[in-house]
């Protein structure tokens, strides 16, 4: 009898019947003989990371008598399992990676619901404390609370096309404000103007939607889209004062910008010199440096320019953090772990030099691999001149209302660009002024709704902020 | 003018020159330059993806499609890609090589398929051809069902399948997905076609009612069968938020789920998953040729004459 | 109508049909009341547990505000209330709308051409042509999402270097970055990704066009649009409803496509959300503020528009119910 489905089901049923024989049967998904069960899990979404944790974990295990999981999780499901997990109360890892930003959903109700463990006084008295950047130990707390340990600084430079910066007589010395930036931009652009119009250089690579690169420039003057206590602090007028000027650098005349991108087309923009400088924090020379080798000797790195003259060189951009969560078997044993694979020196030189991601543990930042002139950026020592500026790094805060805070924020920053296109200069900061004040009005609307953290009784007495 | 443009208009001369000689010609041109130029957009990122996945990371970064023929050479163009994607990956379950993830996905998707097929055609058969109390509440259920978006279930999804300790087991991937209101819809469509009076016809000759579903109706519906089990296939074999939330051991997780893993969050390794992107299409190609043949020729075994 | 023999149903032996009529009828009618029962059961099952119990919890949640499995606070309706007031939720309502009409109204019709362009019997490449039209479906949504910023970029995008070579416009287009180009960049892109899908279905129904009406009616003088609206459409009726519905259902879900395009640009979805879908607003609420109560309210809120909009579509097609 024919099989009455047809033979491609039939075919199908076959792959499925072989594929399932062979899984049972040579590669077993049960446990091999001789198996453990891990005594700690540790997820993580940063592959890069998995395998630097993988590979020193031997020396570990065998030092401790135990056995340690790595999960990697791509991030966007290590979120969603989390939170499926914490809600309904199901398994979770030990310890867990998390991405900058990601806290506040964790931390949007009272303190001592929170699924993780408070690390304040673990911090404090085991002398952490003084031994990290304090300032990034703000993105992993939640009112005054630390709920993770910091991976990274991430201090933020530019990095530039040497060569070409030369050509136009650019002295990067003198680009100590980001107003004398954007002049010198201009006449950048005014002279690379080709026959069609369109410039063959640009000053700077910057989004038009902002985002990031706006979130970036604003911590650098100090504001946060939320303040330490949580509340909504993007309507002010050093915000106002940021927008104006970016709306300038991506839009019209005055414009000195162009939007890279990610992967290949910023590759091309660099190898192009369509912009001369780039946003460049401390895990994005790497990258450079990795996906771009053609460009050896042809780049340098400078602090940012400063909002006010004397004003902060750096910002940041980006990081993870490791939380420990409350259902952790063995908070002690987690604890050593996270000590060893975070702040422990002999691990800290050679992923430095594979990375340059810079720890925030201080004492780190004087092992030989810091010192190392790296000959693509001319010789440059790396390691010196991030970890300069790496005390400096602004602090961040973060509320399970970030995403909204900032896709409003770029609704505000739309707006104010989209006027700029329209009626030019004129105007301009007033109506970007009332647009922050209308969508920061939206999120506090939207977070007011939390009763947790607001009580519907103290909702009236709470509006401006506790 | 540029070349693009003259090449358009050239193609378009040669038609209208041709309709006075001979229309059906001039028909049959058309239809296959059309059909080529569609072609030739839709397939435009994969001559994209095959230059890529075999050039180095410099190459990658230099160059839109393949180097110029003077920059080709083995540093440019090379294998590279494949080999760091083929070399065994150390894991606490031992070493697993690509080819576990491989088989991996094949068996999942290869399940699915089938008891999907066989659940949803039985379910869709009810509801097409029998008149039963309740059968408008179910099809109205399972449009509602279909209607309600995933992520709302996510949380208490992960709630069953945490209690009833499928974490980490196939099972968990597959029972869930092993019949599905799409499916019965489709398969309930298809069947409508079918004559009452064949099935009454076989009733006569004393089949019992699940034979007359699998001699009778299901030989009739092939083509749709077809098309099921390829979108079906599909469907799993690029899933991917729900093997990445369910599956833990490194050595169970599929090939979607792995070759994102080369998408490092600082460092992307775009050549490894692109040489990986290219590799995972392999299969499910060759099986788009297979079926092909039951969903376009299905007429020849048998047609359903209205 | 002919009933002709089919091939492939050989009459069964052993089981003679003329028997005892009367009490053969009696035990049949029996069997075959229980019998589409019996055939949805594994649907039934596997659903109570997979879909209607977490459904359930949904609903329940629709109405609280929680934060893990401890905390929980009654707020009634106010979820839904909020959803409905929420300038971000119309936008991302009209966003999904533009979409829908799009992908209904333009790809559907593209589908079916193509599936009758690739239908004909004497073609040598047809199974190329076939394979390159689905061939996006063979490739994850993460390759998705770094094709389109290849193709999408200002400057170096390939659509754009195509554009500009065509119509001489678009060089310097930011797809993305633009808020007036997100929403179309989301129809091209969804439209490479799909036609092919819905190509496969059209192909499926087109097996049950008899090739005899057709022959009958080009001897009677019958045009192709003739023949289109007469012979072919009724033919494939049922399998294009089932296309209509679930690609609208299909469309009022899009998230991921969105997502992939517009999440590495940063937090959010697009400048000013102009590539916010109804999803995409229920997986922020839902996920990214950790609101799983509003996440659930949005989604039967969702589920009602698209119900209500489906049921109409199949009122209109007038399939469902009439059996042939």
């Amino acid at each position: 009898m024919k099989f009455p489905y047809g033979p491609a089901p039939l075919v199908i049923l076959i792959i499925a019947m072989i594929t399932g024989i062979g899984l049972a049967v040579w590669i077993p998904l049960s446990r091999p003989s001789g198996y453990r069960a891990p005594d700690l899990v540790l997820a993580t979404f940063v592959p890069e990371q998995a395998d630097a944790y993988r590979a020193a974990l031997p020396k570990f295990e065998k030092e401790n008598h135990c056995k340690i999981q790595i999960e990697l999780v791509d991030q966007q499901a290590l979120q969603s399992r989390l939170q499926s997990a914490l809600q309904v109360g199901a398994d979770v890892p030990d310890m867990v990676e998390l991405m900058y930003g990601t806290i506040g959903v964790f931390t949007k109700g009272p303190i001592q619901d929170v699924g993780f463990i408070d690390l304040t006084d673990k911090i404090k008295t085991s002398g952490l404390y003084d031994r990290l950047v304090t300032n990034r130990l703000s993105k992993w707390s939640s009112r005054g609370h630390v709920f993770a340990l910091p991976h990274d600084v991430h201090p933020v430079m530019l990095v530039y096309r040497s060569d070409l910066v030369k050509q136009f007589g650019i002295d990067v010395n003198k680009l100590t404000t980001w107003d004398e930036f954007a002049r010198v931009g201009r006449e950048v652009v005014r002279r690379s103007r080709g026959p069609d119009g369109l410039p063959a250089h640009y000053m700077i690579d910057l989004p038009t939607d902002g985002n990031d690169a706006l979130i970036l420039l604003l911590l650098q003057d100090g504001v946060n889209v939320f303040d330490a206590a949580g509340n909504v602090a993007f309507d002010n007028e050093a915000t106002v004062n940021v927008v104006c000027w970016y709306v300038k650098q991506i839009e019209g005349k005055t414009r000195i910008s162009f939007p890279c991108g990610e992967g290949q087309n910023f590759a091309k923009a660099m190898i192009d010199g369509l912009c001369l400088f780039y946003l460049c924090p401390d895990w994005r020379s790497n990258r450079i440096e990795l996906e771009i080798p053609s460009l050896a000797g042809k780049l340098s790195l400078m602090p940012l320019p400063a909002w006010k003259p004397g004003g902060l060189r750096t910002s940041t951009w980006g990081g993870c953090g490791l939380a420990f969560t409350k259902k952790c078997r063995n908070f002690d044993l987690a604890w050593k772990l996270a000590m060893y694979l975070y702040y422990d020196p002999a691990q800290l030189g050679p992923r430095f030099a594979a990375t340059h991601i810079l720890p925030p543990l201080k004492s780190a930042w004087n092992l030989p691999q810091f010192d190392q002139p790296d000959p693509f950026y001319g010789g440059l020592r790396l390691g010196r001149v991030y970890a300069a500026l790496a005390p400096f790094v602004p602090e961040e805060h973060y509320t399970a209302y970030q995403t909204i805070a900032n896709a409003k924020l770029s609704e505000a920053f739309t707006s104010a660009s989209l006027y700029y296109q329209a009626h030019g200069d004129v105007g301009l900061r007033d109506y970007a002024r009332a647009e922050l004040k209308r969508c920061a009005d939206r999120v506090r609307i939207v977070m007011h709704r939390n009763v947790f953290l607001y009580p519907p009784s103290a909702q009236v007495s709470e509006a401006s902020g506790k | 003018m540029n070349s693009l443009q003259i090449f358009l208009i050239i193609l378009a001369a040669i038609f209208l020159i041709l309709i006075p000689l001979s229309r059906s010609f001039a028909v049959k041109y058309a239809r296959r330059t059309v059909l080529l130029l569609v072609a030739a957009l839709m397939l435009m990122p994969f001559i994209w993806l095959i230059c890529a996945a075999f050039k180095s990371t410099d190459a990658m970064s230099q160059y839109s499609f393949l180097p110029p023929p003077s920059q080709i050479s083995a540093k440019t163009v090379n294998l590279g890609n494949f080999r760091s994607l083929l070399a065994p990956q150390p894991t606490i379950q031992g070493p697993v090589t690509f080819w576990r993830y491989v088989t991996n996905s094949l068996f999942l998707a290869s399940a699915i398929t089938v008891i999907s097929l066989f659940f949803c055609s039985l379910g869709g058969y009810a509801l097409a051809k029998y008149r039963f109390a309740g059968r408008n509440v179910i099809m109205i259920y399972m449009l509602a069902s279909m209607t309600i978006p995933g992520v709302v279930l996510l949380a208490p999804n992960f709630e069953v399948i945490w209690r009833l300790g499928w974490m980490d087991t196939y099972k968990a991937l597959i029972i869930p997905g092993a019949v599905g209101a799409f499916g019965i819809f489709l398969f309930r469509q298809a069947m409508l076609g079918v004559p009452n009076e064949l099935i009454e016809a076989a009733r006569i000759d004393g089949c019992n009612e699940f034979r007359i579903y699998l001699t009778l109706i299901m030989p009739l519906v092939r083509p749709m069968s077809g098309a099921f089990c390829l979108i079906s296939f599909m469907g799993s074999w690029n899933a991917f938020l729900a093997p990445n939330i369910f599956l833990q051991s490194q050595n169970k997780l599929t090939l979607p789920v792995v070759l994102n893993q080369y998408m490092g969050t600082y460092v992307e390794h775009y050549g490894v998953f692109l040489a990986g992107t290219m590799l995972a299409m392999i299969p499910p190609a060759i099986l788009f040729f297979a079926l092909q043949r039951e969903f376009i020729s299905g007429l020849t075994s048998g047609a359903v004459k209205q | 109508m002919s009933a002709t023999p089919i091939a492939s149903s050989p009459p069964i032996p052993g089981l003679p049909s003329q028997n005892h009529p009367s009490r053969k009828r009696v035990g049949r009618k029996l069997r075959s009341r229980s019998t589409p029962y019996f055939f949805l059961l594994p649907f039934i099952v596997i659903n109570l547990v997979f879909f209607l119990y977490p459904l359930f919890y949904a609903t329940v949640l629709a109405f609280y505000q929680t934060n893990g499995p401890a905390r929980r606070a009654f707020v009634g309706w106010n979820n839904f209330a909020f959803v409905l007031h929420d300038p971000d939720f119309h936008k991302a309502l009209w966003n999904t709308t533009i979409f829908a009409v799009f992908s209904i109204g333009l790809q559907l019709p593209l589908s079916l051409g193509l599936a009758m362009l690739l239908n004909s019997k004497n073609d040598r490449f047809k199974g190329f042509f076939r394979l390159a039209i689905f061939a996006p479906n063979l490739v994850g949504q993460v390759f998705v999402g770094i094709i389109f910023s290849v193709l999408f970029a200002p400057h170096y995008g390939l659509l754009n270097r195509f554009l500009h070579e065509l119509v001489g416009w678009g060089l310097e287009q930011q797809w993305l970055g633009n808020p007036r180009l997100v929403m179309p960049a989301i129809i091209i892109a969804a439209m490479w990704m799909y036609v092919g899908f819905n190509m496969i279905y059209f192909l499926a129904a087109l097996q049950n066009v008899d090739q005899n009406l057709v022959e009958a009616a080009t001897i009677d003088g019958a045009g192709p649009a003739s023949i289109f609206w007469n012979v072919t459409v009724p033919a494939i009726a049922p399998v294009a409803t089932f296309v209509v519905v679930t690609s609208t259902i299909g469309s009022y879900q899009l998230f991921e496509l969105p997502y992939n395009l517009l999440q590495n640009n940063g937090a959010g979805y697009g400048p000013s959300n102009s590539g916010l879908t109804v999803v995409g607003y229920l997986y922020q609420n839902a996920f990214t503020n950790g609101d799983l109560g509003t996440g659930a309210a949005v989604g039967w809120i969702l589920t009602f528009i698209i119900l209500i909009i489906s049921l109409v579509q199949i009122r209109l097609v007038g399939s469902v119910g009439s059996e042939s």
